[in-house]
């Protein structure tokens, strides 16, 4: 690099031709009215450590995510509790208390009403407990274990809103046993 | 002048930097008032940032980044211009100040440097940047910023070498 040296010293010996005195007037009429527009309510605000628009997109963004997720959750839950068996809905119509008027029942129905709409009981699995004698009795009895799911759902028909219960139940059935 | 934007006397500030500046800007521009736009457009833009004059690295990088804009839009209207100024002089020139004959000539060999050495002369005789900077404004590497240095320097000692 030292093979340059004196070169290097003539060509900082060359001087860059200096700005117009025009130019210093010029920045600093701009640097007045950027002043004035930061100290202005109405100018441009001042910037922010981080940008709130790409944070409200983001929050926006993950609020969605986590409504998909909840939904989905539901929507899986609900599959699981499918039932293999629904029975059909109720034949009956809704039992509505007339009204004060004495009128008919056909449209009667509030709105918060619902109604049964099906009922269902599952059994998934029968265990046989063998013979045994009651209290007193001195014939034999079968003991049998069922082991169900029982479903039930009302409808609400003006609104289509759907209620489902469901919950596992277990039955013990004693069936007498004839010795012939 | 540790901060521009707080910088209460900004113009002895730019009176240190503002011929380097404009040297750097005028590398892209045909005329000297188009640079002096892009460096105004720059300076201002720098200090409104309030970065600190020690990061000259930016300070460069957005003269630069502004002067290419400037030749975006220049294109558009050098065609517009085109047939008016069929035969305009399309050279683009630093200016320099010289006193004699050799400084002249010296120009004149500066001018003659591929643009990419010229640059990273510019940037380091007459702004007094380091390779760092250098690499920082221009966005290359050190390496590269030194060699294009060292090839600018050897073409100007070749240039200037008597036939």
């Amino acid at each position: 690099m030292n093979d340059f040296q004196e070169l290097e010293n003539e060509l900082r010996a060359l001087r860059p031709a200096r700005p117009s005195p025009v130019l210093l007037e010029r920045i600093e009429e701009a640097m007045v009215e950027n002043c004035r527009a930061d100290a202005s309510p109405a100018g441009q605000p001042a910037r922010l450590p981080y940008n709130w628009l790409s944070l409200g997109f983001g929050l926006a963004a993950a609020a969605v995510l986590l409504l998909f997720a909840v939904l989905s959750m539901e929507h899986r839950q609900g599959s699981d509790k499918e039932i293999a068996q629904v029975a059909p809905a109720s034949e009956t119509r809704p039992v509505v208390p007339a009204l004060s008027g004495g009128r008919g029942v056909d449209g009667s129905i509030s709105s918060n009403k619902f109604v049964p709409a099906g009922a269902t009981q599952v059994v998934y699995n029968t265990r046989n407990e063998g013979l045994q004698f009651a209290d007193g009795s001195r014939e034999p009895l079968r003991r049998l274990r069922y082991q169900t799911r029982q479903t039930w759902q009302w409808r609400n028909p003006s609104t289509g809103a759907s209620l489902r219960v469901s919950y596992p139940s277990e039955e013990v059935v004693l069936i007498p046993v004839s010795g012939q | 002048m540790d901060n521009i934007a707080n910088h209460e006397n900004w113009k002895s500030c730019f009176s240190e930097i503002g011929p380097g500046l404009l040297l750097f800007a005028r590398q892209w521009t045909r005329s000297a008032a188009d640079a002096e736009d892009i460096v105004q457009e720059a300076f201002v833009k720098f200090w409104r940032r309030n970065h600190t004059i020690n990061n000259r690295a930016l300070l460069y990088a957005t003269v630069r980044s502004i002067a290419l804009d400037f030749i975006r839009r220049d294109k558009r209207r050098a065609r517009r211009e085109a047939t008016v100024f069929a035969h305009a002089d399309s050279t683009v020139e630093p200016q320099f100040e010289w006193e004699d004959e050799a400084q002249s000539a010296l120009a004149a060999a500066v001018n003659c440097l591929p643009h990419d050495q010229r640059e990273v002369l510019v940037l380091k005789i007459w702004n007094e940047l380091t390779f760092s900077e250098i690499a920082g404004a221009l966005g290359i590497s050190q390496n590269t910023a030194a060699s294009r240095y060292r090839y600018a320097l050897a073409n100007l000692k070749k240039s200037l070498q008597p036939q």
